[in-house]
């Protein structure tokens, strides 16, 4: 094929998806809901890595010290807590400012709990560096004279984890189901196309065109129908992903400050669901030309 | 030039198309393939095209083995040659001058150079003026016309013409012929499968009938437009009882030996 060829083709390819436009529109058509449903799947498993990541931050552990500690005693513990090397902050939790959380579910019973009728014992909150160090930090904070007990995490860790696995998993499977549809959608497509155009194609061949050249003007058609069906995907995504999340937001409250703001997210979305779009329709229009022009033969209608 | 040499082409059904044949066509020679239907006459065609493959045999076609030919050298065998089909093969949605410059297109040939070339060509077989107009608004022989004018757009070294008069009237189906002779006598080798016999006779030149995949006879006729050819040694020629015009061709090893002398 000579660049000399080039225009001509790409022409051709725009020709192409023009002259079946019903049937280019039907393929646009249904691309978009496959590129819809594998770029919501794509989103909900970014925002539960997200969500996930934000719970994994909020590593606040609650380092609970005997009751019968003094407040001068536990104010002590403080700085033996901040020498140890996993603990990034580090915050004294006094047994007032545990009963005042409860102020006002406790109403009247609140007033009682005061002084020495406060059910609480001093607390300190902790953020560790590493959260993979759980165990072993809890144990250096276990030896501190004064500590009772540690809030356990570490179920919390193993849960999220276990999200994680699976979201990623069916996010997997569901890109991967959609994405081998979409290109047998787009194969069949080109398929009709050639079929349609096969008159046209045996006068090429009969005049010496290369396979190469018979392929590129599909090819191109092909890319362009995934284009299209990619913007137009990525269009509706964008829009449909702030009411979607705000409705979110209303069952699960985590959701609101933890997922993805749609102002990171819509440059990504418009060019990957664009290239993937392409990278299908180029693939699929390849496996039909191919699969076409690999036919010993019968090249030349009725000879 | 085009060299077959002990070919055979069995289907896979078990057809014997062609049994054995060999046969050279020297360059510019203007040949008529004639036989009736089913002898085989298509199959030779699809077998110079390379749209069949032989299934025994040698086959030489301007300069390409087609027994060893690779799949990606197709289109450069072809483009050596022109075809004209009987029913014209034209792109109906593309009007003359696109149906010409077509063939021009698909080998990748600059847009300035087609311009020239097409209105050329078009002028040769009668066609200027008509650049805009659409296949379905032309004769049967202007149709046929520009099928002509697509084939020799990019100055093959061989026409081949499957019944090329088969869908026109006679009076165009002489016009036809006519230029295929002129074409002939500039230097391209002009292969015409034909069932007229009135056309054959009054045009001549080399006329090879093919039987039941066999060849029958391989004879030339001098006529105003094809004399002998020049280059063949007479004495190796047969009078073909009852015309003095008629004589037997040379096989395919004479005219090898003539070559090489």
């Amino acid at each position: 094929m000579k660049l000399s060829s080039t225009g001509y083709l790409i022409k051709e390819g725009f020709k192409n998806v023009w002259n079946n436009r019903m049937m280019s529109l039907a393929s646009v058509a249904v691309l978009i809901s496959c590129l819809i449903i594998t770029g919501a799947a794509s989103l909900i498993s970014l925002n539960v890595s997200s969500l996930i990541a934000a719970v994994g931050d909020d590593n606040e552990l609650t380092v609970y010290l005997k009751y019968e500690l003094s407040d001068t005693d536990s104010v002590k513990i403080g700085p033996q807590l901040k020498k140890i090397d996993n603990i990034e902050q580090c915050r004294y939790y006094s047994k007032e400012e545990a009963i005042k959380q409860y102020k006002d579910t406790l109403g009247n019973v609140y007033e009682s709990m005061q002084g020495d009728g406060n059910p609480f014992g001093n607390a300190y909150k902790i953020r560790l560096t590493d959260l993979s160090k759980y165990k072993s930090t809890v144990k250096q904070i276990k030896q501190i004279d004064g500590v009772d007990s540690v809030s356990d995490r570490s179920e919390i860790a193993g849960k999220l984890t276990k999200l994680n696995y699976f979201v990623t998993l069916v996010g997997f499977w569901v890109v991967l189901v959609l994405g081998i549809v979409t290109l047998f959608i787009i194969s069949n497509t080109i398929k009709i196309t050639m079929y349609s155009r096969r008159f046209e194609i045996s006068i090429m061949k009969s005049v010496g065109a290369t396979n190469a050249f018979v392929r590129v003007p599909f090819v191109i058609e092909a890319m362009l129908i995934g284009l299209l069906a990619g913007l137009t995907a990525s269009g509706i995504l964008i829009a449909l992903y702030n009411p979607v999340k705000d409705a979110a937001s209303g069952i699960v409250n985590l959701i609101a400050n933890s997922t993805i703001p749609v102002e990171q997210l819509w440059l990504p979305i418009l060019v990957s669901m664009s290239v993937i779009g392409m990278i299908i329709g180029i693939l699929g229009g390849l496996i039909s030309i191919t699969k076409y022009l690999r036919k010993e033969g019968g090249e030349i209608l009725g000879w | 030039m085009i060299h077959l040499e002990n070919v055979s082409k069995v289907y896979p059904n078990g057809t014997e198309a062609l049994k054995n044949i060999s046969l050279s066509i020297q360059k510019g020679e203007f040949v008529f393939i004639v036989g009736s239907s089913g002898a085989g006459k298509s199959t030779f065609l699809k077998l110079l095209i390379h749209e069949e493959t032989a299934t025994f045999g040698k086959i030489q076609v301007n300069g390409h083995d087609l027994m060893k030919i690779k799949r990606r050298k197709v289109p450069y065998l072809r483009r050596t040659m022109g075809i004209v089909f009987q029913d014209f093969r034209l792109i109906d949605k593309m009007n003359v001058y696109d149906n010409v410059a077509f063939a021009m297109r698909v080998i990748g040939t600059p847009e300035k150079q087609i311009k020239k070339r097409v209105r050329e060509v078009l002028r040769l077989v009668g066609l200027h003026g008509k650049e805009k107009r659409r296949p379905n608004e032309l004769s049967g022989g202007e149709q046929q016309r520009v099928s002509l004018a697509r084939a020799l757009v990019n100055r093959p070294e061989t026409i081949i013409a499957d019944e090329p008069t088969g869908n026109i009237d006679p009076e165009r189906s002489h016009e036809i012929m006519k230029m295929l002779a002129d074409i002939n006598n500039s230097g391209t080798t002009v292969i015409i499968v034909t069932h007229e016999h009135d056309l054959v006779e009054e045009f001549g030149g080399r006329i090879i009938r093919i039987d039941d995949g066999e060849i029958a006879e391989d004879k030339y006729i001098s006529t105003k437009y094809h004399e002998l050819p020049v280059s063949i040694n007479t004495s190796n020629l047969v009078l073909d009882l009852g015309d003095d015009t008629t004589q037997q061709a040379p096989s395919a090893d004479t005219l090898g030996k003539e070559r090489n002398q």
